[in-house]
């Protein structure tokens, strides 16, 4: 295939999404003055697309933090962390996650993709084993493949299918990093972490979380999976975001079990890309500083995930997961999850449409993210417009949103 | 026609199985059939058949059929090497190789 016609390609699996009748991918959002308004095509409505799972993008004081900085340091480094990019700022938020994490050291990066590219790559090479859970993110499978390790994917979820993989390799299993995710961001379904620590130890292998959604919403101080399962100190790796939780832009690596300075000197995606902006900097340790002292967003969040998990489930959808701050409601085609989601965008309210390639096991899925800034009002619009895509696409009667829902 | 010993994903370890080489013909066999219940629907497909262009194939369906054949063989199927798996022959050559290591 020629390059232009890889284009022409491109443009074919465009069409097809196009020819499902709506616009759903790259949708235009202009975010209107809180965490969960905005206009979509002239229309105001509720998102519940945005992974703003704590809502702290709009926190006064977050946004403050943002202010400051732009004002005393400027818009910009104009370098990279290793070259003139480095202000104290971004030292400070270094210290500031690991001791967060309990961890002895962290590296912060310019987003959580570039995390898991440089990291995954770095740690891993040639010579050395990838073992990665079939679902994971797409920074995972390209800093894999960027590695030159000899890479295998487990089943998703499947610690017994981790064993068999791990038994295959034999004694190069000791050179094997084996990678999961926390919450995994499709069908918000939960690594069986503790499960997945046990047979990575029999072996010898180490572990790479990436904790991307989960950081801030799990774990009693909000530190992650990991802290929810009471496994941290078997977790060699964590990866994670500053895009979900901490409202900005950004990524980090922190370990408790290795020193992972010395990595900076040799991860490319950090000496050759610009650093964070100090004011994401900013914002982004005002936003870490709130998480362990607000317990109170996971508490809200928490509760509005298993609000409209109950009632989705009421109105008789099929659910990827049990309720967690990814809530996705499994369709019968591209096409019927099409029509859902503009008529949920119809009712006021966003969600992610999410088709085949995009979606595992090749499932056409409406992906509906919680935060903790939804009002009980706009958890009961959510509910109300789902229940109207019940009504008109699945032949169920409208439930009453209120009273228990 | 997959002998019976390497069904067994047991815990034999690797030097404990038994001796028993899998020919390149029984992983075309094995391809074959499973090929036969999804897309051929009960038609043989030739070796030469290209997965994606010819049979039709999804990326995610591919990867389906690569985990058929890890549980039936008991190998891992490194996907570094996927970009050179075309045919059913280029698979089962590769699957083959990974059955003698």
């Amino acid at each position: 295939m020629s390059l232009l016609e890889k284009l022409e390609a491109a443009q074919r699996s465009q069409d097809v999404l196009q020819a499902l009748g709506v616009n759903a991918i790259g949708a235009t959002i202009d975010v209107a003055g809180s965490a969960t308004e905005g206009d979509i095509a002239g229309n105001r409505v509720v998102l519940a697309g945005t992974n703003n799972y704590l809502g702290l993008t709009f926190d006064p004081v977050c946004v403050e933090a943002a202010v400051r900085a732009v004002r005393s340091h400027g818009t910009g480094t104009t370098g990279s962390r290793l070259a003139n990019g480095t202000y104290a700022c971004h030292a400070a938020l270094e210290t500031e996650l690991a001791d967060f994490l309990e961890a002895r050291s962290a590296i912060v990066f310019t987003t959580g993709y570039v995390a898991n590219v440089g990291v995954i790559s770095t740690l891993a090479g040639p010579g050395d084993v990838i073992v990665l859970d079939a679902d994971s993110h797409a920074s995972i499978y390209e800093g894999a493949k960027l590695s030159g390790a000899e890479v295998y994917r487990f089943r998703h979820n499947d610690p017994d299918d981790l064993d068999k993989r791990l038994r295959r390799l034999g004694e190069r299993a000791s050179r094997t990093l084996v990678i999961v995710e926390g919450l995994y961001s499709m069908l918000g379904d939960v690594s069986p972490l503790k499960q997945i620590c046990e047979v990575k130890d029999r072996y010898g292998a180490y572990l790479l979380l990436d904790d991307a959604h989960s950081f801030g919403t799990m774990g009693a101080t909000g530190r992650g999976l990991a802290q929810a399962e009471g496994v941290e100190d078997q977790v060699d790796f964590v990866t994670g975001t500053f895009s979900k939780s901490l409202g900005s832009v950004g990524g980090y690596c922190a370990s408790r079990k290795h020193d992972i300075n010395p990595l900076r000197a040799q991860i490319r995606a950090y000496m050759f890309t610009a650093s964070s902006t100090p004011s994401v900097i900013a914002s982004t340790r005002a936003a870490l500083h709130l998480i362990g002292r607000r317990p109170e967003l996971r508490t809200r969040l928490w509760g509005n995930a298993k609000r409209v998990h109950s009632a989705l489930a009421g109105l008789g959808f099929t659910l990827g997961a049990d309720a967690s701050p990814v809530i996705a409601t499994i369709m019968d085609s591209p096409q019927q999850a099409a029509d859902a989601w503009q008529m949920l965008l119809d009712a006021g309210v966003y969600v992610n449409l999410v088709v085949p390639p995009g979606a595992p096991k090749n499932m056409s899925i409406l992906r509906c993210s919680l935060s903790a800034a939804h009002t009980p009002d706009q958890i009961s619009q959510i509910i109300n417009a789902y229940a109207v895509v019940a009504e008109h696409l699945m032949g169920r009667p409208k439930a009453v949103a209120g009273g228990s829902l | 026609m997959i002998p019976t010993k390497l069904r067994d994903s047991g815990d034999t370890g690797r030097f404990l199985r038994p001796i028993v080489m899998t020919t390149y013909n029984e992983c075309v066999a094995q391809i074959q059939q499973i090929l036969r219940t999804t897309v051929a629907k009960g038609e043989v497909v030739g070796e030469d058949m290209d997965l994606i262009d010819e049979l039709g194939l999804a990326s995610l369906d591919v990867m389906e059929l690569i985990e058929q054949l890890e549980d039936v063989f008991d190998i891992s199927f490194p996907i570094n090497e996927l970009g050179d798996v075309r045919t059913i022959s280029d698979l089962a050559r590769r699957v083959q190789l990974l059955t003698d290591r």
